[in-house]
């Protein structure tokens, strides 16, 4: 399954938070920023492609179906 | 005809124009109960309006009464629009209705006090009991009406800001006596975890204060403060506060508000981003620089710019080792020569034959002891048996006989005494030399 765009997200702030913490080696530092630069670029192209989701309603069977507004 | 006397229909004519130009008495306001209701049978309603304190007369014409919603009776408390006006015909001067509907209003308000107070006091509305609204949420849930300006102002803002956000609708009735357990029973279905929600949102558009009243319910406020999803709270206009406002985890001014307090724009998450891309960049900048001042530092050390020194050092451990253990293998070795040399040194070895001379020194002494000792054993044993003879000799009866002594017998048993003798018997006498047998002719004494 692809990544969704917020798990993504998520996990730069974890990267960057841990990079910041200073606890990490260099070898790995690197590894990591390459895989954050990874996840800004993948979220970027994500933010721009975004496609816009269906909205579902509940319905009185419990199941999800689409949902529009009656004007 | 000069008469000071008027009509009374002049006068009361008079005095309705005064209330019909009275721009004070054009529209009134009133608070009270009813009481002598009268629905007369061509539909005007005839009743008297009054509070703790005084009464007015009220009438409400057919026109304005087929407006209301409710059956009026007395002992009803209801809110009133009208005019004020006389009635010339009976002198009386009364309100005319235009509007009026129940006054639920004042029991309401009391009533949002006490649970306001209540639960507050119980810390549903503590700060510290707030959670966090997620910055960029997933799916988002909502509890509204399926239709209405709500829903629809909830999911064109979320559109609008942040397309890529899911949307769950759990309808619910938001108006009316069942829409507070309806909203409870969504509440609940959305927080069951089943649909992974971020957040939720619960509200509904505008409306009188009975309107919103779901929103001010107990059970609601108990519900939003149970969920574990953060709940943020939309009811109404700005101006309108209810207890799940109070209760949510925020409070959202209106439907559109909520949603935009739900899901960032994509620009802010541009800025998020490039804020991420800025700090990672200045970390591995900085992070390389420093890790390059590091190696300089290392490269630039005496060992490694003079890597014979290390060698050096070793050759010094080396030696101090080898002097070690040389010193060590020769105290061990001079120890052995020194016992070596004491046991050489010793008498014995050197004169082994004072080993012999020592044993037959021993023998000799003991071949002694034992002749001593036979000698001493026979000389006590023969002197103890000198001594014996002797003794045996002086206690033998048959001695004393030689001594002149004569040994009486009678019947083998030695007579010492007359007493056991009597005239005629047979004795034995025993002599140092012979024996003979005689017969007692008298016993002469006893003693």
């Amino acid at each position: 399954m692809e990544k969704s765009f917020e798990d993504a997200l998520k996990e730069l702030e974890a990267i960057v938070k841990e990079l910041e913490s200073g606890n990490v080696e260099l070898d790995s530092a690197i590894d990591k920023y390459t895989e954050a630069m990874k996840l800004v670029k993948y979220c970027n192209e994500k933010l721009n492609t975004a496609t816009e989701k269906v909205n579902k309603i509940l319905t009185e069977n419990k199941e999800l179906v689409d949902f529009e507004v009656s004007e | 005809m000069n008469d000071k006397y008027m009509k009374i229909s002049d006068l009361n004519t008079y005095i309705k124009s005064l209330f019909d130009e009275n721009p004070y008495l054009k529209k009134v306001y009133l608070r009270g109960e009813i009481s002598n209701f009268k629905n007369h049978s061509r539909g005007h309603l005839y009743f008297t309006l009054k509070d703790d304190a005084s009464r007015i007369s009220a009438v409400m014409f057919y026109s304005s009464a087929v407006n209301i919603n409710f059956a009026p009776e007395d002992g009803m408390n209801v809110l009133v629009e009208g005019r004020i006006s006389c009635y010339p015909a009976q002198g009386t001067y009364q309100i005319y209705v235009d509007k009026m509907e129940v006054d639920g209003l004042g029991n309401l308000y009391l009533e949002f006090e006490k649970l306001k107070a209540k639960l507050s006091k119980e810390g549903l509305f503590a700060p510290e009991a707030k959670k966090r609204i997620p910055k960029i949420p997933k799916r988002i849930g909502i509890i509204t009406a399926p239709t209405g300006a709500a829903i629809r102002d909830i999911l064109s803002t979320i559109k609008r800001r942040f397309p890529i956000c899911e949307t769950i609708l759990f309808p619910a009735l938001v108006q009316g006596s069942s829409a507070a357990p309806d909203i409870v029973k969504q509440i609940k279905e959305a927080d069951s975890g089943k649909y992974n929600l971020d957040v939720l949102i619960i509200g509904r558009g505008g409306g009188s204060i009975e309107d919103l009243w779901a929103f001010n319910e107990e059970i609601v406020a108990r519900a939003i403060y149970d969920a574990r999803v953060p709940i943020i709270s939309a009811v109404g206009h700005e101006i309108d506060f209810t207890i799940s406002d109070f209760v949510a985890d925020m409070r959202a001014p209106t439907p559109t508000g909520a949603a935009e307090m739900a899901v960032p724009t994509i620009s802010e998450i541009n800025n998020i981003l490039n804020s991420y891309e800025i700090r990672l960049n200045e970390f591995t900048t900085n992070l390389i620089h420093k890790s390059k001042l590091k190696l300089n530092n290392i490269t630039s050390s005496y060992i490694l710019k003079n890597p014979l020194s290390l060698y050096e050092l070793k050759e010094q451990k080396l030696d101090t080792f080898i002097d070690t253990l040389n010193n060590n293998i020769k105290k061990r070795l001079g120890n052995y020569e020194l016992i070596l040399n004491n046991l050489k040194q010793s008498y014995v070895l050197k004169n082994p034959l004072s080993l012999f001379a020592v044993k037959k020194e021993k023998l000799l002494f003991t071949e002694k002891n034992l002749t001593n000792h036979i000698t001493n054993t026979l000389t006590i044993n023969n002197h103890k048996y000198d001594i014996l003879v002797n003794t045996l000799k002086l206690v033998n009866p048959l001695n004393i006989l030689d001594k002149g002594y004569s040994l009486v017998t009678k019947d083998n048993t030695v007579i010492k005494d007359t007493k056991d003798l009597k005239v005629n018997d047979i004795i034995k006498v025993k002599f140092h030399k012979g024996r003979i047998k005689a017969e007692i002719k008298e016993v002469l004494s006893h003693e």
